[in-house]
């Protein structure tokens, strides 16, 4: 094959060098330390229509990285039709007000973390809780971007991490609580009171043992910080991201403009907050930054990549990857902001429903807009109270139908750290939302 | 890097690990991927990296790098921090018994020897096949093979190397008028023996018969579970109660049930590292321990739980070869190999009067892995009607419980099907409780 490099529109590499520790302690006992240390590239070439992409663990010769994804462009290319890709241009980034890390987990002997991590897991260890688990991660990498049109950027950044489970169990019925909290620095664990959240994660599997399964059907809810930030991430965040729209797999297409939700909703994704999903630039080399998915009830923009971007007209700045795979568009922190109600406003509202708290997950068909999640617990709302507490709750529903009967929002946003699969990848991200009131969800129980 | 794997075995000894084990792999994949029905791009990705396992006094460090220049600290910090810890009682020793069974069927040179203009023939033939059903067009998709290299060294003498291959094709497909409506199919193999065009088609054949769905009544029915939906539950709401890690941490719901009716007496289910050209197949598991046939449950009695070394030696008993690794930065815990589901089948939509048919589930992963309780919302369901699919379901929210659902099987199809390393045909279960 004959492969000039004319023929090569574009390319670009990420060079990443990193370590990792974890630390496992499980009923009290060490179960794993481990770190990793790990570097590589992914190195992206661009001809005509095709991308061509070649990701090294190790050490590489970015040169015969370069040449090895041009070939692998030239080659999609030759052997498609398409039209050529382009892609919105871009500026060299600032690198600003990084996440400040005055304490560096790197200087605290692992014997001081493990010591720690002992007293975090004992607070969870209520009566009657069997067992517990507490896990911590610390990570450092450095990502190195530069492309073909001279950009060239860096950052280093360090994560600091745990997570704390209790089980408890009775005639045969398990239920766990679950805790987690992340940050910059070490000082994670004198800012936020650990052995509180501990403590939580074993009240609420002691409470769930004696939580009732209520039965389903179609109700008003109240979604926690937590549940109503999964909505927003799940079945908002996913159907905005413009790789999503241009495969014609997302119910927002062609919905700029438009009114798609109750006007108490905006909805945010924003790479430079110091949450988990934070970082400088994109692995595109675009700035974070500040995008409303949703303004006041509006549809106001995608999420996208330098391609999507140019292709569907907005800026680029939300294309990310785990490690060294391929780039995608994916969100940062998004959440919906702040309305003005109250609490207990909401169950006045609300008078006979459901309370909906946390989330053990869910997962959406951005296609057809339907989405489901299961909440970690509830409480029933009779009378405009909350009643009995509830367990294996579950919410489903369309995304466009929940975004419209969304009654009150109120002023307590709060974020929750995770990682977002797409396109089997996994990113920190974060979501969250203040308490929100919806008229009428489909609620699964027994 | 595979030069250094003994290297490295001898610096950890002599760093004064008492006992110490390499875990080498490297891996070269191939995928070519669409968007729509045109091509994105061509991906190739290499990896390869060393994972240590170091054992000082009984307690167990782990370290692992890609790097070449960062080996040798890599393997004095998996020394140093085996230090830290205190001893383990619980710890035994590195597996030692190294005969291990012939396998076959995972190597196929074929896949080895592909180039990239065949990679691209492939994607192309899965759209090809969803253009074949009008009204559909793909949204995203796309081949992939991979070859990988293993090597497993410990000083009790474990020296296992294995080569073998895959290729993989999925395809997401929408319906293009009307009321909206999607699908997937895929496959995984150890060789090129999946028909691509046939999953294309598939996936768009599903997809148009999706829509226009109705609504049902909230019910207690019969629940057909295609291969996709019953493998997503097993993995979710069933295999983790099987860990003997979380049977020994007293997070299974499944603890004290050994010998004990769990299932419909007429299921059987094995945990197979053998299975001729099976996707966890392998002659040992990723700790070096000879791959064997684990009967779990045997006409419905619990058998077996799954133990990797560690866990074993806990319980003093033999491992059953599930020691897995996601890959070589991580320390092995218990997983799955090929997971057999083994009831007798019959047509089984024919002999279903009433109930519902389900192809896929989504948020499986929201199950409570200790109590089997899960909620999933059902994709691309039908009605039953007198032994026929009747109608298309819009919406469908299922609820139950593992073990119940084990117990209450009542027959299976012959369309056994291999889902990644489960191997199932379609399940009916009855009395599932469903919300349209």
């Amino acid at each position: 094959m004959n492969i000039s490099m004319q023929d090569i529109k574009f390319y670009d590499c990420r060079v990443m060098e990193g370590s990792s520790t974890s630390v496992v302690l499980d009923n009290g006992k060490i179960e794993e330390i481990s770190r990793n240390f790990t570097k590589g590239a992914g190195i992206r070439a661009l001809c005509g229509g095709s991308w061509g992409y070649t990701a090294v663990e190790g050490d590489i010769n970015l040169k015969r990285g370069v040449e090895a994804a041009s070939k692998l462009a030239f080659s999609m290319n030759a052997n498609t039709h398409k039209e050529e890709v382009e892609l919105a241009a871009v500026v060299s980034p600032e690198v600003k007000d990084l996440p400040e890390v005055r304490i560096d987990p790197r200087d605290i002997a692992i014997e001081e973390k493990v010591s720690l991590l002992k007293s975090i897991e004992k607070h969870a260890k209520l009566e009657g809780v069997q067992s517990t688990k507490v896990m911590y991660f610390e990570s450092e990498f450095k990502v190195e971007y530069r492309n073909s049109e001279g950009l060239e950027c860096d950052y280093e950044l360090l994560n600091v991490g745990f997570s704390v489970s209790a089980v408890a169990s009775e005639n045969g019925v398990y239920q766990a609580g679950r805790e987690s909290h992340f940050g910059y620095g070490y000082e994670l664990f004198e800012k936020e009171n650990v052995f509180e959240l501990a403590e939580k994660a074993g009240k609420n599997a002691l409470e769930l043992l004696k939580a009732k399964t209520p039965k389903g059907g179609e109700m008003p809810v109240v979604l926690d910080q937590e549940l109503a930030g999964v909505f927003a991430h799940e079945a908002v965040g996913h159907a905005s991201e413009a790789d999503l729209v241009l495969e014609g797999d997302s119910i927002l297409e062609n919905r700029i403009g438009e009114q798609i939700a109750s006007p108490l909703i905006t909805i945010i994704d924003d790479p430079t907050l110091h949450e988990f999903g934070y970082y400088p630039f994109d692995a595109e080399g675009s700035q974070s930054k500040r995008t409303e998915i949703i303004r006041d009830g509006v549809f106001n923009s995608y999420l996208h990549s330098r391609e999507t971007a140019a292709k569907l007209g907005g800026s680029p700045g939300n294309c990310r990857a785990q490690s060294y795979s391929i780039p995608v568009v994916r969100m940062s922190n998004t959440f919906i902001d702040n309305g003005d109600s109250r609490f207990e406003e909401m169950l006045e509202e609300v008078q006979n429903g459901m309370y909906l708290i946390g989330s053990r997950g869910g997962q959406v068909n951005t296609g057809e807009g339907i989405f489901q999640f299961n909440a970690e617990k509830g409480y029933l709302i009779k009378n405009g109270e909350l009643a009995d507490l509830v367990r294996d709750v579950s919410l489903s529903g369309k995304t466009l139908e929940i975004l419209n009967h969304v009654t009150l929002v109120a002023n307590d946003l709060k974020m929750t750290a995770g990682r977002c699969g797409k396109a089997g990848q996994l990113v920190p991200v974060s979501d969250g939302s203040p308490h929100i009131a919806i008229s009428k969800a489909l609620v699964g129980g027994a | 890097m595979y030069e250094l794997a003994r290297k490295a075995l001898k610096m950890a000894e002599q760093a004064g690990a008492e006992e110490a084990e390499i875990y080498y792999a490297a891996n070269h994949s191939t995928g070519v991927n669409f968007k729509k029905d045109s091509l994105e791009n061509a991906r190739d990705y290499f990896s390869e990296g060393i994972g240590i396992r170091a054992i000082v006094n009984g307690a167990v460090g782990f370290a692992s790098t890609n790097s070449v220049a960062e080996l040798e600290n890599t393997v004095k910090i998996a020394v140093a921090e085996a230090r830290v810890r205190e001893n383990d009682p619980d710890w035994v020793g590195l597996p030692s018994n190294g005969k291990y069974p012939q396998v076959s069927g995972i190597f196929d040179k074929k896949v080895e020897a592909i180039e990239l203009e065949e990679c691209i023939g492939y994607a192309v033939e899965l759209v090809e096949g969803t253009k074949e059903v009008p009204g559909t067009f793909p949204t995203s998709g796309g081949f992939n093979r991979s070859k990988g290299k293993r090597l497993i060294l410990n000083t009790n003498g474990i020296e296992t190397e294995e080569e073998s291959t895959a290729v993989s094709a999925f395809v997401f497909v929408i319906t293009a008028n009307g009321d909206t409506s999607t699908a997937y199919d895929f496959a995984v193999s150890r060789s090129l023996d999946i028909d691509f065009f046939a999953i294309g088609k598939n996936a768009s054949d599903l997809a148009l018969k999706s829509r226009e769905g109705i609504k049902i009544k909230p019910q207690k029915t019969d629940v057909i579970f295609h291969p996709f939906a019953f493998s997503d539950i097993l993995e979710e709401a069933l295999a983790p109660s099987l860990d003997a890690d979380n049977v020994q941490k007293g997070r299974s719901g499944l603890i004290g049930k050994l010998e004990e009716e769990i299932a419909d007496p007429e299921l059987c289910i094995y945990d197979d590292g053998l299975v001729e050209a099976g996707i966890e197949t392998s002659s040992s598991d990723d700790e070096g321990v000879p791959s064997q046939h684990s009967t779990v449950v045997e006409n419905g009695v619990l058998k077996s739980y799954l133990y990797d070394s560690y866990t074993a030696g806990k319980a003093g008993v033999k491992s059953t070869g599930n020691g897995s690794r996601s890959s070589y930065n991580s320390p092995p815990s218990v997983g799955l190999r090929n997971f057999i589901i083994d009831y007798p089948q019959e047509d089984l939509i024919a002999s279903t009067s009433s109930g519902v048919f389900v192809n896929t589930i989504i948020g499986a992963h929201t199950a409570n892995s200790i109590s089997g309780d899960f909620s999933v919302e059902a994709r691309n369901a039908f009605t039953i009607k007198d032994g026929a699919l009747e109608k298309p379901v819009k919406s469908l929210m299922i609820s139950g419980n593992a073990f119940e659902l084990l117990k209450n099987i009542t027959g299976a199809g012959f369309d056994v099907r291999k889902v990644g390393g489960i191997i199932t045909p379609s399940i009916r279960v009855s009395g599932m409780s469903v919300i349209g």
